[in-house]
């Protein structure tokens, strides 16, 4: 309210604005000089009540101690704001501001704080008030039943209790109770979005699975180079891949094992191998050699070519028995490589008709 | 005549560990063609990349060999001196070491005790009594 008086009487050069807020300038100072001779009035009784010692001033709640200072501070630093100000010198880079702006903080940040000992200062304040009337008027009290009398004014009081479930609101309209925190959701995505930013994140793992993203991570950790022949080349002679060679579920438990060991490094210590994680080992070194594999998606080539009558029966028959369900053939897999390679002799015989047949 | 072929030794997540003052890192080693290098190997090879003054306080341990061999993967530990070490170690490592020995407790002899004190209830002592059925 004056601080806007006082902005108004720094602006140079307009002198119309002068005189039209001069009036209201006079008024605003007079209501300050008003407020002023009160509030001097006022602290000169209570530090003459001080003086003299009719209000112990020592063990106060020291929360209430701190609050009081730091609200003198602010009042100091506006005073000498305003003074500043009213004799036109600049304030930009003075370390007032800087206080200014400190202090009001502080009191912000301590809002809550006093907001939660409101009740109990309340309560302390309503007791001492009490109290003094007693003492005036009532010397005859013993101090032992006033004393008794205070400390069960401060005991919990039940009646006080909010209703956390009130059926009736008096509206009329039905309002659900508030038993449990209920936390909002401040992302405030639609089903589409999240489903969207879910295969995001889908797509985006499995492509970290693919071999030129596990390539960039070996050579980022600095992790050797691995070279190892697959097995087709050695026996026909033809480079592929080396994750193409082997299957589905062996690569799945190289990953799991991978996955273990980097744990088991990162924690420094080794988990020992159970009964049936050892089972399973043997079984994927001994028969599954990554040549099982390859009989997964075989049967889908070699279907349409005029096999032996023998291996063509066979696959058949092999087809169906997996089909009719007896899984723990399949679980082993160990005739699927018997019949991949009777079918390709089937091939090779095959081929040397074709051979036989151009010579 | 197997020291002939090269052996890589590679350490990864190298810590320090200042709260038991060493240093902790996993040890990775490349020895194509070899079955396996000794400890008393990697620690001599560890003493001579990471200066140490004694090899005594180097301790490796749980190492696994890979499939298909060649490459081992394993833990290593670096004390600052050989007293801090043995306040820290399990016993078992640092017996490997020879930095303490193994007492020798017989089996049979500390299951006997066992089931003759479960005879006796209470504060008597089994030793006295242990002798006494001894001599029955």
């Amino acid at each position: 309210m004056s601080e806007e008086g006082m902005e108004e009487t720094n602006l140079s050069g307009s002198s119309d604005k002068i005189e039209r807020e001069a009036p209201q300038l006079v008024t605003v100072l007079k209501d300050i000089k008003g407020g002023l001779d009160d509030l001097r009035a006022k602290v000169q009784v209570l530090t003459s009540k001080v003086k003299l010692g009719l209000y112990p001033t020592a063990d106060g709640i020291s929360y209430l101690e701190a609050k009081h200072l730091l609200l003198l501070n602010y009042c100091q630093s506006l005073v000498y704001y305003l003074l500043r100000k009213a004799k036109g010198l600049p304030i930009q880079g003075h370390p007032l501001v800087h206080s200014l702006l400190e202090t009001r903080l502080f009191l912000e940040k301590i809002r809550p704080i006093d907001k939660k000992l409101q009740y109990q200062i309340q309560k302390l304040t309503r007791l001492t008030g009490n109290s003094m009337e007693d003492a005036v008027s009532d010397d005859k009290k013993p101090d032992a039943t006033r004393e008794a009398d205070d400390s069960l004014k401060l005991r919990p009081n039940p009646d006080m209790l909010m209703n956390k479930v009130t059926p009736d609101d008096g509206d009329g309209k039905y309002r659900p109770p508030k038993i449990a925190p209920a936390s909002m959701d401040e992302s405030k995505s639609s089903r589409q979005e999240r489903n969207v930013s879910r295969k995001e994140k889908q797509a985006f793992r499995q492509a970290l699975q693919s071999e030129y993203a596990r390539d960039l991570m070996n050579d980022l950790e600095g992790r050797p180079e691995e070279v190892r022949l697959p097995l087709l080349y050695l026996l026909f002679s033809v480079v592929r891949e080396v994750v193409g060679t082997e299957d589905r579920d062996v690569t799945r438990y190289k990953a799991k094992m991978e996955e273990r060991a980097r744990r088991e490094e990162e924690l420094f210590t080794r988990a020992p191998l159970t009964s049936m994680e050892k089972k399973k080992l043997k079984h994927m070194r001994k028969s599954r050699n990554g040549l099982l594999g390859l009989a997964d998606s075989f049967y889908d080539d070699i279907k349409s070519l005029p096999l032996e009558e023998g291996v063509g029966g066979q696959t058949a028959s092999f087809m169906e028995d997996s089909n009719a369900g007896e899984r723990k053939f399949k679980k082993h897999k160990v005739c699927n490589s018997y019949f991949f390679i009777r079918s390709l002799e089937g091939i090779r015989d095959l081929n040397s008709e074709a051979t036989n047949k151009a010579a | 005549m197997a020291d002939t072929k090269a052996v890589t030794i590679r350490t990864r997540k190298f810590t320090t560990n200042r709260l038991l003052s060493r240093k902790q890192f996993v040890i990775d080693v490349l020895h194509p063609g070899r079955p396996n290098v000794s400890k008393a190997e990697l620690k001599e090879k560890l003493g001579r990349i990471y200066d140490v003054k004694d090899p005594n306080s180097i301790f490796v341990f749980k190492f696994k060999t890979h499939f298909g061999g060649g490459k081992s993967t394993g833990f290593g530990l670096i004390y600052d001196s050989v007293e801090i070490a043995k306040k820290y170690e399990p016993k078992y490592r640092l017996v490997r070491n020879g930095l303490d020995t193994k007492i020798e407790k017989s089996r049979k002899q500390m299951k006997e005790r066992k089931n003759r004190s479960k005879k006796i209830r209470g504060v008597k002592k089994t030793k006295a009594g242990d002798a006494a059925k001894k001599k029955k």
